[in-house]
């Protein structure tokens, strides 16, 4: 009982941050169409820049996280208008495949300037943890978990509340009748491309801070976000946040019960089966014509 | 003469150029050219599904793991059996574990359209690789042996690329007797407007799915053949990511959907990779990713593409009397 409960304690806490890492890939593709292969290297990017923030500044990694969304905004903007817009209206793999061929060469760059070896900016308090009942948790984690949550839900109020909210809205919803309105909708991509790689450089920030990085995960933190946004719905962080819930318990769960080394069998086996008895995910379409 | 008929000719022109070029090739290029056969052959195999039908698969490596792999558990559990017999065993082997496995995800994942597909097949190649290093019957982990199958006369470098030259042709005629079939005009048609092709009576459930099956067959011959070349096997030697990500390069590098486009793209793929960069291994990353980008905004038609629309400008100006 402890440890089913121990168990699902600890796939809460994964799946917030894989979340976090996820909603951007969402929005992208919510509103752009986009599958962005290259959202695992804006992950790392976040976390090496939080990297040479702390040696530079000798601050808590998580107090650098508004440098790091900030930088990670530009350079999403710029990333956009410059190379993602020339393919977006091409075939959807298209667009795809350019993502990759970027991913493929800012990994190499990655390698060259940090060295493949895995790096982490664990902060000192990293090794204190506490009790609720039985259950232990890490505080760090714990932390992780609750900027994951305050973030998303920051995310949630801008999409909803304010003017560059409602304009990304409609976008995703019609982009033919937003541009009618007078939406200018280039530069509502690129600020959705900005918004989301800024999240993605918060996210790699928080998972930075519990896991080990090196460039060679990028991969699996583009895999994660596709998987999660398949589960939860594509565009919202509401889906985002149920998505990465049902992945994190399920990969603890695989972990502790079937084996350590089939988390992605059972995560692929629940993907396929999901996108074939739900295909639009658990929430449904946040936004419509997803596809 | 037709065209078809012209390019027949040219191709058998070519096969037996390359039949002939390890008598006088360095045993270095003999091994690039093996490579370069059977990535050519892997890249019509592919297009099969991925070009003539756009059903774009980003996980075919699973097809060369599991072929390659039921093909070695076979072979070696027959001790008695002479040498000359096991290759065939083993390509019967791996080619039929190929086909039921493509048959049976057929029904859920072609159900699955662009790029929910292309991810979708990544995953069964993931899932295959896992099961493959985690379960001990399948000895992934440790790796395989295979039983030697070249006669002692020959060098096996020459007799691989023999073989692979042979199954690259094979594979080739196939994809071409599909692409002149009704068949063929079916799965073309599924790939301009699924939809409308269906609502015009093309049976599309069953094209799509007999491509897949082919496609995964051939793979999986081309995989045991593989497996046969380097003699030890890992399931990180066959089951590998950048085989996905190269298929798709090969058409896309000498044109999505045609026929010899894959060939094109694999034999300039696999020689700026292998010899123009071959001394560089850290900057292969960056190059294949360069190349990606570069072929998506710059020229999507591929080396074919380019080719199609130089002719097309020539032939228009040379309409127009140019004085």
């Amino acid at each position: 009982m402890n440890l089913i409960a121990q168990t699902l304690a600890d796939g809460m806490v994964l799946g917030g941050i894989y979340a976090l890492a996820a909603v951007g890939f969402s929005l992208i593709f919510g509103v752009l169409h986009v599958i962005n292969l290259s959202h695992g290297i804006l992950v790392l990017i976040g976390a090496y820049l939080a990297l040479i923030f702390t040696e530079l500044l000798h601050v808590d990694p998580l107090l650098t996280m508004p440098l790091v969304m900030a930088a990670l905004f530009g350079v999403g903007y710029v990333y956009q208008r410059l190379l993602i817009q020339r393919a977006v209206d091409s075939s959807p793999i298209g667009s795809m495949l350019l993502t990759f061929g970027v991913a493929l060469m800012l990994q190499n760059v990655m390698i060259w300037v940090f060295s493949p070896d895995m790096k982490n900016i664990t902060p000192g308090w990293a090794f204190a943890s506490f009790k609720i009942g039985a259950v232990t948790f890490d505080a760090v984690r714990v932390s992780a978990l609750l900027a994951s949550l305050v973030l998303l839900s920051c995310l949630a109020a801008l999409l909803k509340f304010s003017a560059l909210g409602r304009v990304i809205r409609a976008t995703a919803q019609q982009t033919l009748a937003a541009r009618l309105c007078g939406v200018n909708v280039r530069h509502v991509y690129a600020l959705t491309f900005a918004v989301s790689a800024a999240f993605a450089g918060a996210a790699g920030i928080v998972i930075g801070i519990i896991l080990p990085f090196s460039p060679h995960d990028e991969a699996t933190w583009t895999l994660n976000a596709f998987v999660v946004v398949v589960l939860g719905g594509v565009g919202s962080p509401a889906g985002a946040l149920i998505g990465g819930l049902l992945l994190g318990v399920v990969n603890t769960l695989t972990a502790q019960y079937i084996g350590p080394s089939f988390p992605n069998v059972t995560m692929f086996l629940l993907l396929v089966l999901l996108l074939l008895v739900r295909p639009n995910g658990l929430l449904g379409n946040a936004f419509s014509a997803s596809r | 003469m037709t065209r078809t008929s012209s390019l027949m000719l040219l191709t058998v022109a070519v096969a037996l150029l390359l039949a002939a070029l390890p008598l006088v090739l360095p045993p270095f290029y003999v091994r690039v050219g093996q490579l370069m056969l059977y990535s050519a052959g892997l890249g019509v195999a592919w297009a099969i599904l991925g070009g003539f039908a756009g059903y774009a698969s980003f996980g075919h490596a699973a097809f060369i793991g599991v072929g390659a792999f039921s093909a070695g558990l076979v072979e070696t559990r027959l001790g008695g059996v002479p040498p000359a017999l096991l290759l065939p065993i083993g390509i019967v082997v791996g080619g039929a574990c190929c086909g039921v496995l493509s048959a049976v995800i057929a029904y859920p994942l072609l159900r699955l359209r662009g790029t929910f597909f292309a991810i979708a097949m990544l995953g069964v190649s993931n899932v295959c690789a896992e099961l493959t290093n985690n379960v001990d019957f399948f000895e992934g982990s440790l790796g395989l042996t295979f039983p030697t199958v070249v006669p002692a006369s020959l060098d096996p470098a020459i007799f691989f690329y023999e073989l692979f030259l042979v199954a690259g042709l094979v594979v080739l005629l196939i994809a071409w007797k599909i692409r002149d079939s009704r068949f063929g005009a079916g799965l073309l048609s599924i790939r301009e407007d699924e939809d409308t092709a269906r609502m015009l009576g093309v049976p599309t459930e069953r094209y799509k799915r007999t491509a897949f099956v082919i496609s995964a067959i051939l793979t999986g011959i081309m995989g045991v053949i593989y497996g046969h070349s380097l003699g030890y096997i890992t399931t990180d030697s066959v089951y590998r990511n950048d085989t996905n990500l190269n298929l798709i390069v090969y058409s896309l590098l000498g044109g999505m959907g045609t026929l010899f486009g894959p060939v094109i793209g694999a034999f300039l793929l696999v020689f700026i990779t292998q010899v123009i960069l071959g001394r560089l291994l850290d900057f292969h990353l960056f190059a294949t990713g360069l190349l990606l980008a570069f072929l998506v905004l710059a020229a999507p038609g591929g080396v074919i593409g380019l080719v199609r629309g130089w002719r097309q400008r020539r032939k228009r100006t040379g309409a127009v009397p140019a004085e």
